[in-house]
Parts: structure tokens; sequence; C-alpha cells
């Protein structure tokens, strides 16, 4: 259920046009008579006061072959020239890619901007077209489930599993924003994923950028990440949080730490990282100070030690022993593992270290799920999983392979209108405003715009969430843990 | 520490248009208002230089596509599409994005770098089945933390013992073979289509600039080429060693090609060849049913080298089953260690090599290093075509480049791929990759793991595809 914090308001795109996915063609043979003007109720064809000729048809706002059925107004149809026809539009293929499909940007852009899931049922959203993983899963409802009212539903969950007395953090939704650093994103974009975990009571994460102070107001709902660059990392930024996240390796550059191009690294940018403006910033590969599992359990003691009341996170790519790895943070005093898988990430780094990663989340969750469980120490810790999850229903199959809840980078940048084309660190950054600290960039759009996007965007999640537990009869998405009886994939049976 | 390895790349970007992805058309009811200037950070949209009334064609090669255009014209009078171009080079191996990515970095020498998570497929054909595992972070490796510049990446082309013998006396009874350096597990392999005698010269004095040797069959080394013999390897086949002895005797490898009647008398040919030089030998095997049959006798007959080549989409010889060149090697790579003389030969592999990746990959099945041709060519800005038929075209520019121009943008190619291949070594802590050789456990098998994870959990179907 949403905390009433969570208010829900349309909030369109900030550009003039949408992109199309149909193409009506309007060919010479067009006498200008009008028809399709008055016919279109969506106003796809227009005709300006005076003017003899029609104006080009607005494509975006053509719902496709569904209007076939429309015998009343489709302009196809009605036209009595025949001079308009409908087709799958060019520029369609120009946007997204096989893990992120067009059809996917566009229903999180309509989950942005509306609050719930695409009402067209021309959108096929809830699977990408990468051929394996959550692409070839799918959900497995039963045909009688119990009967369950929306409002009988729960989708918290609780984060702190140690029974230690630190903090009992329950967020309301099973799932918070990546850490995504100042420096990598603007800081409209950092401040409304905070709002965001505020009003969702969920959280957001700095990233590796350091604590800045217009976070301050979010305390609660904010994890300050340390990672291997420290940068800017101070005990101040350890104690104003409920949540400490260690940093090992992230998913989408395992291995290797951030890369920030000096370009991006501007005055402002430098001063929160204590570091020269202007100059590229890689963070090591590893912490120099961690070789055992012993060094790691120093680590997470001085956070303790500093922090009496903070949960620790331990963040960890998903090599081939993630299992053993993850037990031995639980052994250490972790409270959450937060286990990162290769297809995700959001800041820049190598396309070779992208691609190669470790192993697909898909493969990770399971793996460490049933190793915790086996080691009787599953109940006793909260297991993230992130990389790659698209949708609320990745989100259903990540927690029916074994997790208890996920981050979400790539779908928090895509309610900002990220389009995906990869730029976010070529010179001044990302051309439309999202991923850039060029000052005239990240003044493309406010934060109370990103806010109500990003907040729209959880709880059509939410909404979807709610509805699939429905169908499985379930109270509390907590049943759902570990519940691959309830997915089938596409390749066995 | 001997001399740091180093490739010199310096941006030599061309201004040519090698193929653009997209393509934006402007309607005609574009008013040159020039809002498309205003909001391309790239620039792709500019005023006509000769009348800035007009906006000129968008400059594709310069497009991100990052959509601000298409949706900010008041006019909506731009239309993008894929560049049909560039939807037909290349084919279903030779991606039209890795050709392109290719030909950037020999324009800068730069590890491509980009945002927004992986775009591509989940696995595939070919290398992309595998991934290597790069966490280095949580399990402290063997060799330990290093940066980078601690990491070798040379090899040694040659025969090893398995042991060394002592005399009585306590000295070294072994006879220690000859072996050649590389500082670079990749050597380029016989230019994939004609070259002309300049371009030749340029592609061999790219192979010197990066310290490593090139292939060429001895018939085409004409003499200005030939003073480059030191870091050629003249490629002749088993009765023409003879006629080749003035080449034979300055190179320091020799290739020769396959024939049967190799398997049982390598000896004999290799004792034609030191009759002329001190040459290391390698022979030049295409992948095929049977070639783990086929290396293990070359092997136990005394060969030093030996180089499978597939074809250039990375396919063995088409016979009972055709496998991959990861396949292949992985098989031929376990055999020799069941037959524990792997460490006593050197194994080259080449064809459908065609990214960065595929270097280390190849070496994680089995291979000590690999050979490339393709990409040296798409460097140039030669175009590949897989259908109807493979064909690789040359720009009719090339020929007008200054050879330091051509040279560059092949040393661009392999400094790009070079720090590429650290970058891998680096994250996954392997300090030499003579150590990353058969080290499958730094990689996850797409067919091992799928089944593994996905199979157990859901019964295997009697057909799956995948
Ligand atoms: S209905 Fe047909 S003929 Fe009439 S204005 Fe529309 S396209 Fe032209
Ligand atoms: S540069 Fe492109 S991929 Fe990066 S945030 Fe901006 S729109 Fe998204
Ligand atoms: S923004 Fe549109 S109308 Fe204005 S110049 Fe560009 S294409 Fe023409
Ligand atoms: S899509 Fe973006 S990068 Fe391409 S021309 Fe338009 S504004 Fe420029």
């Amino acid at each position: 259920m949403k905390p009433e914090t969570v208010v829900i308001k349309p909030m369109p795109s900030r550009f003039k046009h949408k992109v199309p996915k149909y193409k009506v063609t309007r060919s010479d043979a067009c006498i200008n008579c009008g028809m399709c003007a008055k016919s279109c109720p969506y106003g796809v064809h227009e005709r300006i006061e005076g003017h003899n000729k029609m104006r080009p048809p607005i494509d975006y706002k053509c719902i496709g072959y569904e209007c076939r059925k429309n015998d009343e107004f489709y302009c196809v149809y009605k036209c009595p020239r025949k001079a308009l026809s409908l087709s799958l539009n060019p520029m369609y293929e120009t946007l997204g890619d096989c893990r992120w499909t067009s059809d996917m940007i566009i229903a999180t852009w309509i989950m942005a901007e509306t609050g719930y899931p695409p009402e067209r049922t021309d959108i096929g959203y809830q699977t990408g077209n990468s051929d394996g993983g959550f692409d070839k899963l799918r959900l497995k409802f039963p045909v009688n489930p119990l009967k369950v009212e929306r409002d009988e539903i729960s989708t918290e969950l609780r984060l702190n599993r140690r029974n230690d007395g630190r903090s009992n953090v329950v967020i309301s939704t099973p799932m918070y924003g990546g850490g995504m650093s100042f420096g990598s994103v603007s800081l409209s974009t950092m401040l409304s994923k905070a709002r965001n975990a505020t009003i969702w009571n969920t959280f957001t994460c700095t990233g590796e950028g350091g604590y800045p102070e217009m976070l301050y107001p979010y305390d609660d709902h904010v994890i300050t990440q340390v990672a291997t660059g420290l940068f800017g990392v101070r005990e101040e930024t350890i104690q104003r949080v409920r949540i400490v996240e260690f940093k090992y390796a992230q998913g989408a550059k395992p291995g290797l730490g951030g890369h920030l191009l000096g370009e991006k690294n501007t005055e402002s940018v430098a001063r929160m990282r204590e570091a020269v403006k202007g100059t590229s910033l890689f963070s090591p590969f590893p912490f120099h100070s961690v070789y055992s599992i012993e060094d790691h359990k120093k680590h997470i003691d001085w956070i303790k030690q500093m922090n009496p009341k903070a949960l620790v996170s331990v963040k960890v790519s998903t090599p081939n022993d993630v299992d053993m790895v993850a037990v031995g943070s639980y052994y250490a005093g972790a409270h959450i593992i937060h286990i990162d898988g290769g297809y995700g990430g959001t800041g820049a780094a190598p396309d070779i270290a992208k691609k190669n990663i470790a192993m697909p989340i898909e493969y990770a969750i399971p793996k460490v799920h049933n190793f915790l469980k086996e080691e009787g120490a599953r109940d006793a810790v909260t297991l993230i999983a992130s990389g790659g999850i698209r949708t609320a229903h990745d989100l259903v199959k990540a927690i029916c392979l074994g997790a208890d809840g996920a981050v979400v980078g790539t779908a928090e940048m895509v309610a900002l209108e990220c389009v995906r084309c990869g730029n976010c660190e070529s010179g001044r950054g990302c051309a439309r405003g999202i991923a850039s600290t060029d000052s005239e960039l990240a003044d493309l759009f406010d934060d109370e715009w990103a806010t109500q996007r990003i907040v729209n965007l959880y709880h059509a999640w939410n909404y979807q969430l709610v509805e699939i537990l429905q169908k499985f009869g379930m109270k509390s998405v907590s049943e759902l843990v570990g519940r691959t009886d309830l997915l089938e994939h596409v390749d066995y049976s | 520490m001997p001399k740091k390895y180093h490739i010199d790349i310096k941006a030599t970007p061309l201004n040519r248009d090698f193929v653009s992805k997209f393509k934006i058309a402007r309607g005609e009811n574009c008013i040159n208002c020039g809002k498309c200037t205003k909001v391309c950070i790239y620039e792709a949209h500019k005023r006509g230089a000769k009348d800035p009334r007009k906006i000129d064609d968008p400059h594709m090669a310069l497009c991100k596509n990052c959509f601000r255009c298409i949706q900010e014209c008041p006019r909506g009078a731009l239309v993008k599409s894929l560049d049909p171009d560039f939807l037909a080079l290349g084919g279903s191996y030779w991606k039209p994005d890795m050709l392109l990515s290719i030909w950037k970095q020999a324009e800068d020498g730069k590890v491509p770098v980009s945002g927004a998570g992986y775009r591509g497929p989940f696995t595939g054909p070919g290398f992309d089945g595998m991934w290597t595992d790069m966490s280095e972070i949580v399990r402290p490796t063997r060799d330990g933390i290093h940066g980078r510049e601690y990491i070798s990446t040379a090899v040694d082309l040659g025969r090893k013992l398995n042991h060394l013998n002592f005399a009585d006396t306590g000295s070294l009874a072994s006879n220690i073979h000859q072996t050649v350096d590389l500082p670079i597990p990749i050597i380029f392999d016989i230019p994939a289509c004609k070259l002309s005698n300049n371009i030749m010269t340029s592609f061999v004095i790219s192979a010197v600039a990066a310290g490593t040797f090139a292939i060429m069959p001895a018939n085409d080394i004409s003499a200005d080429i030939k003073q480059y013999i030191n870091n050629i390897i003249p490629l002749v086949s088993p009765d023409k060693i003879t006629a080749h002895q003035s080449l034979i005797s300055g190179a320091r490898l020799v290739a020769i090609e396959y024939a049967t009647a190799l398997l049982n008398d390598f000896g004999s040919v290799k004792d034609s060849i030191k009759k002329i030089s001190q040459a290391v030998t390698i022979v030049r095997i295409p992948a095929m049913t049977g070639i783990e049959d086929a290396v293990t006798k070359l092997a136990r007959s005394g060969a030093e080298v030996i180089h499978i080549v597939a074809d250039y989409r990375g396919m063995e010889a088409p016979g009972l089953r055709q496998r991959f060149l990861k396949d292949v090697v992985r098989a031929v790579h376990l055999r020799l260690i069941e037959e524990r003389i792997r460490d006593e030969i050197t194994i080259i592999v080449s064809g459908g090599i065609a990214m960065a990746e595929h270097v280390p990959k190849a070496i994680i099945c089995g291979a000590d290093l690999i050979a490339v041709d393709i990409p040296l060519l798409v460097a140039l800005g030669a175009l590949l075509y897989e259908q109807p038929e493979m064909t690789i075209t040359l720009p009719d520019w090339l020929e007008k480049l200054p050879a330091a121009t051509v040279v560059q943008r092949i040393v661009n190619l392999m400094g790009a791929w070079h720090s590429q291949l650290l970058e891998v070594m680096g994250a996954m802590g392997i300090r030499e990759v003579r150590r990353l050789r058969g080290e499958t456990g730094r990689a996850i098998f797409f067919d091992e793991i799928d089944k593994d994870t996905f199979g157990k959990l859901f019964q295997q179907r009697e057909t799956a595809s995948i």
C-alpha cells in the first residue's frame, strides 16, 4: 500500500513532441476536404482556420492499428480519397535497445506521467527482447486464487532482521533508488530521487560523490555510500543516516571503480569530492584495506561504532562465488546484502566491462538465496537485487527467485525522460539534462517535475505489484520470496 | 623491471564519415527557425555556411541520438530513422555496431566508454555465450592486488620443456628451445583482402610500431617490405622451404601451411628450416572436425607453435558439426592437458576476432595468443558485408592517406585493445596474461550456468532452444 504522503498528479513530458510509434502518411491524392480532422478524436489531423491545406499529421497522437476497429472515425477508412495510410514509424526503431525496448521506454514514460500502468494495449513492456533471463521468465498465476482485496495487501519490507537493537527500518514498497553520485547526475536529479524516497518512505543512495547539503532534509531516507574512492566520505556523513552502504563492486564494472571523466568534474563536483576540478576521477578497483573477510568485518565494525543506530548494507557484484561473499558479509555483520548484476548500471563504464561483468542477476539471486538458506542465515539478512530490474514484472520475478526487494536505477532515469542514448559521459554530459552538471543542461527541468515523475513511476509499479499479489492470492509481498514455483521459463518446462 | 611496453596512441581522425547509424530527414514544413541548431549540443544541425537563412542537412556522424531536435522542433519536421547503409553493413556476426566501434577506436585509440548500462542481448552465439568474471574485489586473488602498470601482457612463442634434466655434474642437460617474446598476445594475420604494396608496407610498419608480427604469404613479400622481416612471419608451404630460403633466413618466426604429411613428419620439415635459420616454426592449420587429434599429433611430433584458423565468423570447417572458435579452442586445450603436453606448445587462434573482449575470452578458453585480421582493415575504413557473400571493400581514398596516418590508425586500434585487455585483467586481479590462459574459472559460460540455475529450477524440456 502506498504511504499517505504519496499523491498522484499527472506530470506530462517536458518536450513539445512525444516519440511516435506510428506513422500516418497522407498522399498526394488528398483534396484537403478536412474529413480526417473532423473524425479523429485524438487530434492527429489539423487544419488551421483559414488555411486551405492540411497540416502534416501529428504522428505521436495516433493510437495505431487498434484504431481500425473504430468504424465511426478511423481516418484511413473515412478518407474519401484513400489518401491516408498507417505504418510503424521508422523513428521508433531508433529508440531503445533489446534490453530496454522502445515499448518499455514509452510505457515507463506513461507511468511517470500518469502514475498508472499504461492503458494502451499496443505496448508490450512486460518483457524486453534480450532473449534471456527475466525476458524468458513468465509468471504462473493460479486459476482460483484466494480472494484478497487491494487494501489488505502489504508491500512493506523490513530491512533489519538481526534483532540487534539497531533501527527497525521498514520501507513501504520493496524497492529503493540506486546510488548515483553528484557529478554523474545533476542536482535536480539527485534531489528528486531523495524527495521521492521520502514521499514513498523508502531510500535513495548518495553514490560515491559525497553528501550534498541539499539532501540534509531527507537524511532519514538517504543511504550514505562508502566506496573505494572514499570521495567526500566523512564521519559526519556516516552519522546522519539510517543506512550506510559499503560498495565493494558494482555490476556494470565489477573489479573496476567508478569513472568520472574530467569534463564532468566541474567546480561544484570537485568541491563535493574534495578533488581537483577538471581531472578525471577514478575510483580504485578494490578497497586497499580489504584483503580478507576479517578486514571486511573491521570495516563494518568501524561503521557500527561510528553510528550505533545505522544498518549496514554491503553492495557486491556477482562473480562465480557471489554466494560465499554474501554469506561472508552476513557473518561480518551486514544487515542488507545488495547484489548487483551486470546488465544494469547508469554511469559511464567501459563497454567491455558493461557487457562482460560477472553473472547476470537472474542467476545470482537463487544462488545467494539458497546458500544463505543452507547456512541458516537467510532469515537474518535482507537480500536486495539490482542490475537490470526494469519493470514491476522484473521486480516480482526477482523476488520469486529469492530476493526480498530491489534497487532500481535506470528506470528512475527513464522516468525523467532518459532515452538511453548512452552519452552520459561525453562532453558536457547528458543532452537531456539528467546526467549532467553542466549549468545550462542541468536546468532543463526542475525538481518538482522530476520528483512527481518518479513518485508516479513508483506508484505505477506498486499498483502493479499489488495487482500481481492479488492474482496470486497473497496478502504480503514477503509471501512471494523464493517462490520459483510461480515462475516458468520459456526454454524449460 | 624491463622497459614498460607502451603503445603510442594519437588521435587520428580522418574527418570522413565511415557509416552513420542514424539518418534524419528534414521535412518540407521546416520553417528554418533554428531551434534544432540550438538544442543539439553535438552540433549536428547547423545553419547553412553559404546561406544562413537555411539550415544545412544534418551532419549525422555527430548525432548521438538524444531525440532533442526531434522532440523540440516546433513543426515536428524532423524524422529520424536507422540509416539503411548502416543496416546493410556487416551481418549476423559482424554487427554494424561492432564495425563502428572499431572505426572509432582507430580514430582515437581510446577504450570505448558509455553510460546507461549494457544494451545488447542477454547471451548469444560465439563469444557472447560467455562472460568474464571480473570481480577481483570480493576475491583477493592469487596474484594479489596491484595497479595496471604492473600487469604484463607478454607471451612467448615456441616449444617449452615439460621439465628440466640435469647431468650428474649438476649442469643443465636439457636443450632449451628457442622462443620469441611478444609484448602483447596479438599478432596480425594475413590481410583479409588484397592490399596494394603501399598499404601493405604501412601495415607491416604498424606491426613494428605495436611491437608485434604480421603474417604474410611469402609470395606477397616484396623487396621493400622485406626490410621489416624482423616483424614478419612468412607463410610458406612445406615443399617451398628452400625456394624461400632468403626470406626464412632473416625471419624470427616462420609459418608452414598445414598438410596431412606434417602430422607424422614435422621433424623433417623442422630440420629443413633449421638448416636455413633459427626461426621458430608455426604450423597453420584450419579449424576442422578432429582438430584436437591433429594438434595432439603435431605436438607429439615436436611442433612448436600451432595456429588454428577458423573462418571469418569464427567457425570451423563444415563437418559433422560446426563449432565456434571458443568451443574449438576449449576442446583443443583440454585434450592437450589430458595428454599432458599443453605447456610444451604455443597455440595461436584466429577467425572471428572482432572486438577487444574476444582477446581475453579466447585466451581464457585456452589460446596463448590470437591473430587479428578484419578489424585492422576496418580501422582503415574497409566496409565488410556478410551478404550475399563475404566481401570487404576498401575505400577509394585509402591510397591517398599519408602512410603515417595508416600506421597510426592501426596502432590506435591495438592501443585501445591493449588498454581493454589491461582493464579486464586488472579487474580480475590477474597480473600476467600467461596466467589467464585456460583460466575458465574466470569465466561464466551461458550453457553451463543456465542449465545449472534454471535447468534445476524448471525441468528441462526435450528440445530446449537457446
Ligand atoms: S480525409 Fe483524406 S482527403 Fe480529406 S483531408 Fe484528410 S487525408 Fe485529405
Ligand atoms: S545521456 Fe542519454 S542515456 Fe545518459 S542519462 Fe541522458 S538521455 Fe539517458
Ligand atoms: S527546429 Fe524544425 S522548423 Fe526549426 S529549423 Fe529545425 S527542422 Fe526547421
Ligand atoms: S537527435 Fe540529438 S544528437 Fe541527433 S541531431 Fe537531434 S539533437 Fe542532435
